[in-house]
């Protein structure tokens, strides 16, 4: 077994796994944080996307040790208790949210492009999602919401 | 007879156990390469090195055996880093691909290394894959060979006998296959300094535009004489249509001392294509592939003219 | 009486001060009413749209989706709960000579595993019951499975599976549809020969039509297989109760179909199984009959405790099904202005190994074969094939994305030759407002020129270069 110590959504978690662990095994099945999905376990299709020091990685190809001391944010932790990101208000106005499946994974990548680049063009948008798979909605809407979040995280900013 | 073809995502994997839930192996993290290099003595063939993880841990959960120890050499800080040194440029192994996208080093100097580093999967492998991995891996398509290959890269390499140095090229020797032994250990590879600011193109097709293995890799560079306006140390590497990078030496010979013109460009990624052996396999025929590789060499030549262009207006400017 | 009331209102304001200071992070912004609609009710007339149409309207869900707290089946735990795995054939026609589960069976961890012939019937399907459970003396295609085991982890799971030792002596194959359509072809399902179904529509008289036209045109059209990828595998939890009673937590589609053949395969009355539809991660069609679930069950009954299963990626594309492949042969009869007079269209459907919603399949194809276009003399006829291969089942559209590849890809072959507009000649011969379809029903609310004209004003199809 291996020791790891995580900062997931700002707390501090541990956790005694077996070294074959995947991130996403530790946290779906030891942290109870199922937002991260299992949709194809080896890198493809992005449902398993967390960031990880501020970067999206494929949580189903990073081991728990190589995440040991460092810092994830998952779905959980990306709406406050008051309200929901932009990014979440804007695929659910869109409609860009159909099963659902794909949505923490693409929501994640998406806050990491914004997080970087306040203003991203549409191919920038498609570019930072190109790692992220999704079957019901063709994509469109996805690209159109996030284009309406980093227009309303602008607007925010701006009356702050 | 008219066939509709899509692009099905994913492919049938030959192995039994058809992906998910890795077999137990001892794990150790290193702390820096001569830490690395010690425990890869002690452990030899059943140890695997772990650098970003990508190309691993997908190979494992289709492999039927697992190593006995996977070392992680992640957090081996000495094997960072992009620098320019009494050698050369110098990038570390572990540098990510997204690492070589932002830096503004390799953006300044090799717009095209940045190019095949943007081509490599998506965001997610980028941050956490690295150049080293890639390389290592040593697959016909690897994204990072090419462009290196076509700068006279060289690597370094360590054991506990010491450190080598030798050209990129000699370290692929067949579709995951490498010159490396048990207990050897990439370090960096070196662009070396007679070739800092050579002019480099990179191009790659693939069945989509991210995500997706390179049915061809073109990479080329090469010097302009400006007296003559002629090419000087032209250099055309190949991916994914040999067994490994391939250099394409007849048109490379072309190219030498004949005018910088789109014809002779045209005509280099006309013999390049003879040059080479692609497949047939379900993405492409090898008819195909051929037309690609002459049409992705003109564009990676007209590439590397483009940039060496633009740097002379700035000059000049 | 007033202290009495005083505990009380301490007691009571106890209870609060408790609540109140639990950790507010664990509330989470509430899920969205949906948006209203009008409430009066609302009469359709034929040819008006009536006001919910148009409206925007967001789904109650997706709030939930966002936040990342839908529960999906993979994300839901019971306690004692184990996990199954399925081992594939890999072998595309075989017998199963011998099958030792013996090895599996005494790995530490491994709680319960199944073969074939331990359930009561072997057999179930949407049309035709051809499907076993488990393969029990014949595997059919390489995605069969043959066994399934039930551990306290995936991962024992999963390197159980390679402890089953199964002996196959492989047998003939046939995977190319027309090569299965001969005599001598290796028969997928013995003594039956490999059309598994087949159905022709005729309306009018096709050679008069053909006669009558001033030029025939043939072409041959051929789709692939296509897999659903669903980002979500294939899942399911099984667990029995006291009573007797099996509960299933399933992603499927059609409840009362999958209590039937749960029902079947269990020999159980259907009274007690109940199942749980649960959210679905996508189903496109290939979720819309049972897999594993009776596997799952009879793993739970042995177990003592609930199992779930969930397919690998891999799983889905050999052991889950796919959109039939067809090959079609178009003829049409036309006019030298276009106009269609006769048209037939022989369709051969690629079924895999077994029947599962192929019937359904042909329906529609034939149906729809002929396209929307005013034809009087039509005949369509398609035949469903056995193969050794994935089995072709319910996909998206169901036969017409194939049949509308290739009867639009003809029209634009007829267009060419006669060198007309692919736009004209749609308009020339498109259904209208009472037009007949193939089987005579009488069609309203048609908009197809409709419909093609303002796309092609979107499109710019005048200033095409």
């Amino acid at each position: 077994m291996i020791d790891v110590t995580i900062i997931v959504n700002g707390e501090t978690r541990r956790a005694s796994v077996p070294p074959e662990t995947t991130l996403l095994a530790l946290l779906r099945d030891h942290f109870g944080l199922t937002g991260a999905k299992v949709g194809c376990d080896v890198g493809d299709c992005g449902a398993c996307t967390v960031i990880v020091d501020d970067r999206p990685v494929n949580a189903c190809l990073m081991l728990a040790g190589q995440a040991d001391r460092r810092r994830v944010l998952t779905i959980e932790g990306v709406a406050t208790k008051d309200k929901l990101h932009p990014l979440q208000k804007a695929f659910e106005e869109r409609g860009a949210l159909q099963c659902g499946f794909c949505g923490p994974g693409i929501i994640l990548s998406a806050k990491a492009l914004l997080d970087q680049n306040p203003e991203p063009s549409r191919h920038e948008i498609r570019d930072a999602l190109a790692g992220n798979l999704c079957r019901c909605t063709g994509y469109a809407k996805l690209v159109d919401a996030v284009s309406d979040a980093a227009r309303a995280i602008r607007s925010e900013q701006l009356h702050d | 007879m008219r066939r509709l073809t899509y692009c099905c995502a994913g492919a049938l994997h030959k192995h039994e156990r058809k992906g998910s839930w890795l077999k137990p192996f001892a794990y150790i993290a290193a702390t820096n390469a001569d830490d690395a290099v010690v425990l890869l003595a002690e452990h030899g063939r059943s140890a695997k090195i772990l650098a970003g993880g990508t190309d691993l841990l997908a190979d494992l959960k289709f492999a039927s055996d697992v190593p006995g120890v996977v070392i992680d050499i992640s957090r081996a800080e000495d094997l960072r880093g992009i620098a320019v040194t009494e050698d050369g440029l110098r990038i570390g192994a572990l540098v990510t691909h997204s690492e070589l996208m932002d830096s503004p080093l390799i953006r300044n100097m090799f717009p095209a290394l940045v190019d095949a580093a943007h081509s490599v999967g998506a965001v997610q492998t980028r941050n956490i894959g690295t150049l080293g991995g890639n390389l290592v891996t040593c697959v016909p398509s690897m994204d990072s060979g090419p462009t290196l290959v076509a700068l006279d890269a060289r690597v370094t390499v360590a054991s506990r006998s010491g450190r080598r140095r030798f050209p990129l090229a000699e370290l692929f020797l067949g579709p995951r296959k490498t010159s490396l032994g048990a207990d050897e250990l990439l370090l960096d590879i070196v662009i070396p300094t007679q070739n800092l600011g050579k002019p480099a193109g990179f191009q790659k097709f693939g069945l989509r535009k991210g995500q997706a293995l390179a049915l061809v890799n073109a990479a080329a560079s090469f010097w302009i004489d400006r007296s003559t306006d002629r090419f000087v140390e032209p250099r055309i590497a190949l991916g994914a249509v040999a067994p490994t990078v391939i250099r394409a030496p007849e048109a490379e010979a072309y190219l030498v001392g004949h005018s910088v013109t789109p014809e002779a460009m045209v005509e280099a990624g006309r013999i390049a294509s003879t040059e080479a052996k692609p497949i047939s396999d379900f993405r492409a025929s090898t008819g195909y592939r051929r037309d690609l590789i002459a049409v992705l060499v003109k564009r990676a030549l007209a590439g590397a003219l483009a940039l060496a262009q633009a740097r002379q207006a700035e000059a000049v400017a | 009486m007033a202290d009495e009331q005083r505990v009380l209102e301490r007691e009571r304001s106890a209870v609060d001060e408790a609540w109140r200071g639990l950790d507010e992070n664990a509330r989470l912004p509430a899920a969205a009413p949906p948006k209203t609609v009008p409430a009066e009710p609302l009469v359709p007339v034929p040819g008006q749209q009536i006001r919910a149409v148009g409206q925007r309207a967001t789904r109650p869900d997706s709030r939930y989706h966002g936040l990342g707290q839908t529960r999906y089946i993979d994300d839901l735990a019971l306690p004692g709960m184990l996990h199954a795995k399925i081992k594939r054939a890999g072998i595309a026609s075989a017998r199963i000579k011998r099958i030792d589960t013996s090895a599996a069976e005494s790995m530490p961890g491994v709680m319960a595993v199944v073969i074939g012939r331990e359930f009561p019937v072997n057999s179930f399907g949407p049309t035709f019951q051809d499907q076993p459970v488990l393969a029990d003396e014949v595997v059919r295609h390489a995605g069969d499975g043959v066994a399934a085991v039930a551990a306290v982890t995936e991962q024992i799971a999963t390197a159980a599976l390679e402890k089953i030792v199964v002996d196959y002596e492989p047998l003939p194959a046939v995977f190319d549809p027309l090569d299965a359509m001969r005599e001598d072809a290796p028969k997928v399902h013995p003594p039956k020969g490999n059309i598994c179904h087949s159905l022709a529509i005729r309306r009018g008289d096709v050679a008069k039509g053909f006669a009558q036209s001033d030029h025939i045109f043939e072409g041959r059209f051929t789709s692939q297989m296509v897999e659903h990828v669903s980002i979500e595998p294939h899942a399911a939890i099984a667990a029995w109760d006291a009573n007797g009673r099996l509960t299933v937590w399933a992603t499927i589609g059609r409840i009362t179909l999958a209590r039937a053949d749960l029902a079947r395969t269990l020999r159980l009355p259907m009274n007690r199984i109940r199942l749980i539809g649960t959210i679905v991660g996508g189903n496109f069609g290939g979720k819309n009959e049972i897999s594993q679930e009776p596997a799952l069950a009879l793993l739970s009954k042995k177990a003592g405790r609930p199992v779930k299963g969930v397919f690998t990626r891999g799983e889905e594309f050999i052991a889950s099904t796919v959109r039939h492949p067809f090959i079609m042969d178009y003829k049409t009869g036309v006019t030298k202005d276009g106009r269609i007079l006769a048209r037939t269209a022989r369709l051969v459907l690629d079924g895999g190994a077994y029947c599962s919603w192929s019937e359904t399949t042909l329906g529609k194809c034939c149906v729809l074969a002929p396209g929307p276009y005013k034809i009087d003399n039509v005949r369509s006829e398609a035949i469903v094939v056995y193969t050794n291969k994935t089995v072709a089942g319910a996909m998206r559209g169901f036969g017409a994305p194939q049949v509308c590849f290739a009867y639009e890809s003809h029209m634009d072959d007829i267009a060419t030759a006669l060198g007309i507009d692919p736009l004209a000649i749609r308009l020339r011969n498109a259904f209208e407002e009472g037009s007949p379809s193939p089987t005579g029903q009488v069609l309203q609310s048609v908009v197809v020129k409709e419909t093609l004209l303002k796309a092609a004003e979107r499109f710019g199809w005048e200033v095409r270069s």
